[in-house]
């Protein structure tokens, strides 16, 4: 992938490695308190079959995964763990915050053991609200997710400089 | 010699707390494995630090509180309807089972009750949670061994019974549906024939379990006479629910200290199984599912009419006094501690959840098993992170 | 008056079979039973507890002599008993052998003093200060059984065969506040003792490992002391009152 990395990837070639890229994600479940349920729901349950929308679950390990999907409460003790796990996943990386908790503290907002909201110690491409959120909703971030993938311009996110990780 | 093991399980925890990574030391000793915080057969967020001689665990020790969200403390600065919000979250498979016993709490101490119809209710709810939780444990026993199938029919037969709990409480996980005097709405109409129904499909879940799983030589051979916990040590490690049961004492809070809930009304039995082992644990958990069904089935044919709703204040301020009301929930004895001064908000509470004391003895009963068995071990014990580290 | 025509006559025939069939749905679905009645009066249930509770209380003291400070029975609801903190371990094990009290429940403290922040789920209240609120100097009060000073120890043990809980309580010292592991009696006291510590800056003599069990190792302060501050409500305002639902048979 020469191209890419020299960030020169003309238009519909980039439309075409989206759409491939779209539809074989795998996914790293960070299932954390009750919102993981719901996940579990939405990825083990025959009734919302994840797979029809070529998401791939259960990969054996982070390095292995497109995107992360971080699904319930993120503790202060829990905070360095998901940040390490998060940095080896390989690049080009997503990730979609399930449940208040992860998106903002939810009903813990005032508690002294709580991160209020995971967009504090990793970027996030899709929030996705409730407490909890239920399966459609999930399946609807990672539609949405999707879209964002098949209209990213290639080009430029590869321009060169690196994600930077302190 | 006692002294130098503690001392270097707290250096290693400390070392791996820092590092907070997996991490694998191996020293002249042996080895030290860590699994979790993130491990798939941890159940979330437990991480166990095993010392390992071989394949054999010398010394094994829980690392909690990568779920602890401080709901003590959150309880004292939230009023007591808002506080049913919060413990809904504690043991997130069968929510509407942790509010329970703290309504009952705060209505001990403004001493009210619940009228018939909202307690009739409230025990139809409270088992169909406890179907909810402990089906998905049938299922995810049989993965820790490693058979995949039964969870996905566990996921599929739990949708029914989610189903017809966000029927009645508009919410599927976290219904928040009990008050103060009892319930926030009544039944929907032809909720209890459709119950009926589900109840029907449990049953037949409960028969596929017991085929699928039950009579399995992989299951066997992993479970009988694994994690044998004696009676005497599981009750002063405060041991409940299903693996006090399956250690053969004969107790239940249904049947032996109800409070509030109608179960002297309907005619079931308690199971118990002698040996103790995480065979007996898994057994007395399915037998557990069937008699909630039996006990839903003979609810449903009898709540009384009547109002749904006592008499009480609009502000709801609860008298100054100190109540404990434990209920049989899914996951064992959970009760709640709730000191008031006549304020608003609890003064203090305490929560006193299952799984907290469940996992109190595993650095007791992992000393000197084999790695696998370690998993075995923990999936029968059956916690949920919430409920531990609350 | 002109008749009414036969199709109206029918339709209205059959509004009315409607509503009929409907109302023994409804009927169907809050149908009375005759089980539902108590059979029993339930005061009479209520006395039996007590004397349950009473006849513990009389074997605990005789077990105790006199170590027993004070007491009480709420009626169905059991028995409190609180000892001075020398005793504490003896009253443990006088209540596991004298009645058989071998379920460990659990054992925590609590803090007595009232709260410097006032009542900080007051919209009024949450002012974004950095200073605790002025608030009246309140007194500590103590709930059942008394106490004396700031930190109670409470743990509730259980008798299967009794069917009795006893809570027994003990202060603590302010100066010092430590007491004795009581885990040579109930080995699951353990995890409940390092939480206590953790959580009110306790000390427990002879626990083998007081390290802490949830907050990670940086973490400063013991979050249920009444005077932790809950930080995030003092740097954001709560938004009050937003909605406040109706209850049922509530019309306005
Ligand atoms: S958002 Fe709600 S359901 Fe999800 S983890 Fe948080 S408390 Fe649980």
């Amino acid at each position: 992938m020469g191209l890419v990395e020299s960030g020169k990837i003309p238009k519909p070639l980039t439309k075409l490695l989206n759409m491939s890229r779209r539809y074989s994600m795998w996914v790293y479940q960070w299932g954390l308190a009750c919102c993981a349920i719901e996940m579990g729901a939405a990825f083990a349950s025959p009734r919302y079959d994840v797979m029809r929308l070529g998401v791939i679950p259960l990969p054996a390990s982070p390095r292995q995964a497109d995107f992360l999907v971080v699904s319930g409460t993120v503790t202060d003790k829990m905070a360095p763990a998901v940040r390490r796990l998060w940095e080896q996943m390989p690049d080009p990386k997503y990730v979609i915050s399930m449940g208040s908790c992860a998106n903002c503290g939810g009903p813990y907002w005032d508690s002294y053991s709580v991160t209020k909201g995971v967009d504090q110690i990793i970027p996030v491409d899709v929030y996705v609200p409730g407490c909890p959120p239920r399966p459609e909703a999930l399946l609807e971030g990672i539609v949405l997710l999707q879209e964002r993938i098949m209209n990213e311009d290639m080009a430029e996110r590869w321009k060169g400089d690196p994600i930077v990780v302190e | 010699m006692v002294t130098t093991e503690s001392e270097q399980m707290a250096y290693i925890a400390a070392q791996a707390a820092d590092a907070r990574v997996n991490v694998e030391v191996e020293t002249d000793e042996g080895m030290t494995l860590n699994l979790g915080p993130q491990h798939p057969a941890t159940h979330g967020t437990l991480r166990i630090v095993a010392k390992l001689d071989g394949e054999k665990v010398v010394a094994a020790e829980p690392i909690m509180g990568y779920m602890h969200r401080g709901y003590e403390k959150l309880t004292e600065v939230r009023t007591y309807p808002q506080v049913t919000t919060l413990v809904n979250r504690i043991d997130w498979l069968g929510s509407f089972a942790n509010e329970v016993p703290f309504i009952l709490a705060a209505e001990q101490l403004m001493e009210v009750e619940a009228p018939p119809r909202a307690q009739w209710i409230r025990t139809v709810l409270f088992e169909l949670s406890r179907i909810a939780n402990i089906s998905l444990f049938l299922g995810d026993m049989a993965v820790q061994v490693g058979a995949t199938t039964p969870v996905f029919y566990a996921f599929r037969d739990r949708e029914f019974v989610l189903n017809q709990i966000e029927r009645v409480t508009g919410g599927r996980f976290h219904p928040n549906f009990d008050r103060i005097g009892g319930l926030k709405d009544d039944l929907p109409k032809g909720w209890i024939e459709e119950t009926g129904t589900v109840i029907g499909k449990m049953r037949d879940f409960c028969d596929e379990m017991e085929e699928l799983v039950l009579g399995n030589e992989i299951f066997q051979a992993r479970t009988r006479g694994i994690g044998v916990i004696p009676p005497e040590v599981a009750l002063s490690y405060g041991l409940s629910g299903a693996n006090l049961r399956g250690s053969g004492v004969d107790w239940d809070i249904r049947r032996d200290a109800n409070v509030g809930l109608v179960y002297d009304e309907v005619d079931w039995k308690v199971w118990t199984h002698p040996d103790g082992d995480s065979f007996s644990r898994f057994w007395v958990r399915l037998q557990e599912t069937r008699e909630a069904c039996n006990i839903i089935e003979q609810l449903l044919g009898g709540i009384p009419a009547g109002p749904i709703m006592a008499k009480v204040p609009r502000i709801i301020k609860v008298p100054a006094g100190e109540a404990y009301v434990a209920t049989e929930n899914p996951l064992g004895e959970m009760g709640f501690y709730v000191v008031s001064q006549g304020d608003l908000t609890p003064f203090r509470v305490k929560i006193r959840s299952a799984s907290f004391s469940n996992m109190s003895i595993t650095p007791w009963l992992l000393k000197g098993v084999f790695v696998p068995d370690i998993i075995s071990i923990l999936a029968s014990l059956y916690f949920i992170l919430g409920d531990i580290d609350r | 008056m002109a008749e009414i025509p036969e199709h109206l006559l029918k339709r209205a025939q059959a509004a009315r079979e409607k509503a009929a069939a409907q109302k023994k749905t409804e009927g169907e679905d809050s149908a009375q039973s005759e089980k539902a009645e108590p059979a029993e009066e339930p005061e009479v249930e209520v006395v039996l507890t007590d004397e349950n509770a009473e006849a513990a209380l009389a074997i605990l003291e005789t077990a105790l002599q006199g170590k027993i400070l004070d007491s009480h029975i709420a009626p169905g609801r059991g028995l409190w008993i609180r000892v001075a903190i020398e005793d504490w371990r003896s009253a443990a094990k006088a209540a596991k052998e004298s009645l058989d009290c071998k379920f460990f429940d659990w054992l925590s403290a609590i803090d007595w003093m009232p709260s410097p922040y006032g009542r900080e789920h007051e919209t009024e209240q949450d002012k974004i200060t950095a200073e605790p609120e002025e608030h009246d100097e309140k007194e500590m009060e103590w709930g059942y059984t008394g106490g004396e000073t700031r930190f109670q120890l409470i743990c509730r043990v259980y008798s299967i065969s009794r069917k009795i809980g006893v809570m027994i309580k003990a202060d603590l010292p302010d100066s010092d506040p430590r007491a004795l592991s009581l885990i040579p009696i109930y080995a699951g006291a353990n995890w409940h003792e390092r939480e206590a510590r953790e959580m009110f800056g306790l000390t427990f003599d002879e626990h083998p490992d007081l390290r802490n069990i949830y907050l990670p190792g940086d973490f400063e302060g013991h979050p249920l002391r009444k005077d932790y501050p809950l930080l995030s409500r003092r740097m954001k305002p709560w938004p009050g009152i937003v909605d406040v639902e109706l209850l049922p048979g509530d019309d306005e």
